[in-house]
C-alpha cells in the first residue's frame, strides 16, 4: 500500500515533469517560431496599427536596408568619439532598452560625467523634439549633441568626417547605401537617424494588450484603470508620453534650469520633459538627473513627495497619496511596458564588420 | 509578411520608376540650358568688409580695430556670417531665383568673399534680394549639406538652429580679454532672419552671355555694436535671445551695411 503509493507520487511527479517540460517545449517553440518569423521577415519601417500616424516619415532620407545597416554600425563605433572610447551605445545600450548601465549620469571621454540621465531610445519617429529640454528639433540633427559635446564624445564633426573618410570600411558602406566615393556629415547623419527611427518598441504586454491578444491580471489591470485615471494627461497613451515640459515638483531650487535654457522663459524653470514609460521597469534610475533607483521610489515620491512651488504642474500639485496597494497595482502595470522583443531584437544589436 | 513583402517590391518599383523618371527630366532640363545658355549671363557679387563709415578702412582679421561709438578696441579672429535665397528682380516685376541659395562669407576665406551665379537669363534687372541668416525652414529641416553642413561648426547642437553669424576675437576693453557673440534665432520674437532688398536703379544690372557681370557691396560689421554695448559690458552672446536680436538687426537692417557700391 505504501509502496503504491509512493509509486503513484513518482508516476504523478514524472507526469507532471513530462507536462511541464512539453509546455515549456511547446511555449519555447511557438514563441520562438513567432520571434524568428518577426525578426527576419518584417524589415522595414511599419507603423504599429494602435500608434497614431509617426512626426518623421523619413522624407529626404528615403529608408534602405544599406541605410539603416550603416547607420547602425555608426551607433555601435566609438569612431565617433575623440579617443575612440565612446559609442552612442555606450550610454544607450539595446539591453537596457536603449538607455544606460543603470547609472544616474553617464561618462564621456575621459570618464567626465555628463548633467542628465541618458534617455532610453525608442518610438523616436514619434517625437516633435528631443533632450530631457526639448532643445533639438530634428531626428537627423540629434547626433550632433553628443558626437561634440565635451562631456559626451567631445569631438568635432569634421573630425569624425576625416576618420571615416580614412577608414575603407566606412568609404564601402558609404558608397553602398549613398553611391558617393566621399562621405559627408548629412550622410552620416540620416544614416543614424534612420537607425534610430527604426526602433520602435510596439511588442510589450501592453502593447499586446491593447492589440486584445493577452489578458492583463487583476493586478496590472487595476493598475492600468488607477494609471489611466491619474497619469495618462501627460503619459499620454500608447506612446505614454504628451511631448510637454513639466515641472513635476522635484525640487524647490533648480540647479538645471531644464527647459528654460532653451526658452528663456522664468516660467520654462525646471521643466523637463515628460519621459516616455515605455521600458521603464529596465530604465533606472529615474528623472532628468536619476536621482530614484527603484519604481518604488518614484511612487512614494509621486504620492506624498512633490514639493509645491508656484511652477509646480498643477496636476501633480498634492500628490497622489496612493495606498500601498494601489502602489503595488501600478508597479505590476509599469512592467507590462517592457518590450522584451526590442530589447532581444538582433536586428539592433552590435554588427559583426 | 507576404503582403508586406508585395508591398514592399511595389513600393520599390515605384521609387525606382520614379527615379528613373526624374533622371529623365533631369535629361530634359541640361538640354534646355544648353540651348538657353546664349540667352544667359553670370554674375559675381563681391562683399567689400568695411570698419566704419566715412574714410573706412578695411575690416581684416588679426588686426585692431577701433569701434567708433563704444571706442573698444577689438582684434577679431573669427568673422564669418551667412547669407542666402538671392533673388533678381527684372524690369517687368519678374524675379530670377537662385536655387539652393546658401553662402557662407567667412573672413578668413577669400574665396569666399565672392559668391558665383551663373544661368542667370540675359536683361536688365532693377533689384537685388536676399536673406541675412537662414531661413527658418532649413532651420528645422534636419541634416543638410554645402554651406549648411554642420561642419561647418555654425550649428548649435543642443538647441537646434544656425548660428548666423559669428565674431570673435580679444580686446583689452572685455574683462577675460576675449570676445565671442554667436548670433541666431529663426522663430518668434527671437527671429533675426532679415531680408534684404537693395536697389540696382542708379545702375541696373545688365546680364548677357558675353560677360560676367558684378556687383561690390560694402558690408559694415562695425554696425553690430551701434545699438549695442561695449565689449566691457557684453562680452559673449551664445544662443537667441534678445541680446543677439538687437545686435543683429543693427548690422543686418543698416542702410549702411550691405550697401550697393558699384555695378558693372
Amino acid at each position: 500500500m505504501e509502496h503504491s503509493f509512493h509509486l503513484f507520487i513518482l508516476y504523478d511527479m514524472k507526469i507532471f515533469f513530462y507536462t511541464i517540460s512539453i509546455s515549456i517545449l511547446l511555449f519555447s517553440c511557438k514563441k520562438k517560431d513567432v520571434k524568428i518569423k518577426e525578426y527576419v521577415d518584417t524589415w522595414g519601417f511599419e507603423k504599429p496599427s494602435h500608434f497614431p500616424e509617426p512626426d518623421y516619415k523619413f522624407e529626404n532620407n528615403e529608408l534602405s536596408k544599406q541605410k539603416f545597416e550603416l547607420g547602425r554600425f555608426l551607433f555601435y563605433d566609438p569612431i565617433l568619439s575623440l579617443d575612440s572610447t565612446v559609442s552612442c551605445a555606450t550610454c544607450h545600450a539595446q539591453e537596457h532598452a536603449f538607455a544606460d548601465h543603470n547609472v544616474p549620469l553617464s561618462q564621456g571621454v575621459g570618464g567626465t560625467f555628463g548633467t542628465r540621465n541618458s534617455p532610453a531610445l525608442s518610438n523616436l519617429a514619434w517625437y516633435p523634439n528631443f533632450m530631457w529640454d526639448g532643445g533639438i528639433n530634428h531626428i537627423e540633427t540629434l547626433s550632433v549633441a553628443p558626437i561634440t559635446n565635451m562631456l559626451e564624445m567631445k569631438e568635432s564633426v569634421s573630425n569624425v568626417m576625416v576618420k571615416l573618410n580614412n577608414s575603407p570600411f566606412y568609404l564601402e558602406k558609404f558608397k553602398e547605401a549613398f553611391e558617393v566615393d566621399y562621405i559627408t556629415d548629412d550622410l552620416m547623419l540620416k544614416s543614424l537617424a534612420q537607425f534610430m527611427a527604426m526602433l520602435v518598441s510596439s511588442n510589450s504586454k501592453y502593447d499586446n494588450y491593447l492589440k486584445g491578444e493577452v489578458e492583463f491580471t487583476s493586478s496590472e489591470l487595476n493598475g492600468y484603470q488607477l494609471f489611466q485615471q491619474k497619469c495618462i494627461t501627460c503619459h499620454t497613451e500608447p506612446l505614454t508620453t504628451d511631448f510637454s515640459y513639466r515641472n513635476n515638483g522635484l525640487d524647490s531650487v533648480f540647479s538645471d534650469q531644464g527647459r528654460a535654457l532653451i526658452t528663456l522663459l522664468e516660467e520654462d524653470k525646471g521643466k523637463f520633459k515628460v519621459p516616455s514609460l515605455r521600458n521603464v521597469a529596465q530604465t533606472y534610475p529615474y528623472m532628468h538627473d536619476g536621482r530614484f533607483f527603484t519604481l518604488d521610489a518614484v511612487l512614494d515620491f509621486y504620492s506624498t513627495g512633490i514639493i509645491d512651488r508656484n511652477t509646480t504642474d498643477e496636476l501633480v500639485r498634492g500628490g497622489f497619496n496612493f495606498s500601498s496597494s494601489q502602489k503595488s497595482d501600478l508597479k505590476a502595470f509599469l512592467k507590462t511596458l517592457t518590450d522584451y522583443y526590442l530589447i532581444g531584437d538582433p536586428a539592433f544589436s552590435p554588427p559583426e564588420r | 509578411m507576404k503582403n508586406i513583402k508585395l508591398t514592399f517590391v511595389a513600393f520599390l518599383s515605384l521609387t525606382l520608376l520614379t527615379v528613373t523618371s526624374c533622371k529623365k527630366d533631369e535629361l530634359e532640363e541640361a538640354g534646355t540650358d544648353i540651348v538657353e545658355s546664349a540667352t544667359s549671363g553670370s554674375l559675381k557679387i563681391n562683399l567689400n568688409h568695411k570698419w566704419g563709415m566715412s574714410n573706412a578702412l578695411d575690416l581684416v582679421l588679426n588686426s585692431e580695430m577701433i569701434h567708433p561709438m563704444t571706442e573698444d578696441t577689438l582684434t577679431f579672429t573669427t568673422f564669418k556670417y551667412y547669407v542666402s535665397n538671392f533673388k533678381l528682380k527684372k524690369e517687368d516685376g519678374s524675379y530670377w531665383v537662385h536655387p539652393e541659395s546658401y553662402f557662407l562669407v567667412d573672413l578668413s576665406n577669400t574665396a569666399s568673399l565672392e559668391l558665383d551665379f551663373s544661368d542667370i537669363p540675359a536683361g536688365l534687372y532693377t533689384d537685388l534680394e536676399f536673406t541675412l541668416g537662414v531661413d527658418s525652414a532649413r532651420n528645422v529641416d534636419g541634416a543638410q549639406t554645402g554651406a549648411l553642413s554642420v561642419s561647418n561648426d555654425m550649428f548649435w547642437s543642443w538647441n537646434s538652429g544656425y548660428i548666423m553669424l559669428k565674431a570673435e576675437g580679444t580686446s583689452p576693453n572685455s574683462a577675460n580679454n576675449t570676445f565671442v557673440f554667436h548670433l541666431g534665432g529663426f522663430s518668434g520674437e527671437n527671429n533675426i532672419v532679415t531680408e534684404k532688398s537693395l536697389s540696382l536703379l542708379t545702375t541696373p544690372l545688365t546680364i548677357v552671355s558675353t560677360k560676367t557681370a558684378a556687383i561690390h557691396l560694402e558690408v559694415n560689421p562695425a554696425k553690430l555694436w551701434h545699438s549695442s554695448p561695449s565689449v566691457s559690458v557684453t562680452n559673449k552672446i551664445h544662443m537667441p535671445g534678445s541680446a543677439a536680436k538687437d545686435m543683429a538687426t543693427s548690422f543686418y537692417s543698416s542702410g549702411s551695411s550691405f550697401m550697393v557700391h558699384s555695378v558693372e
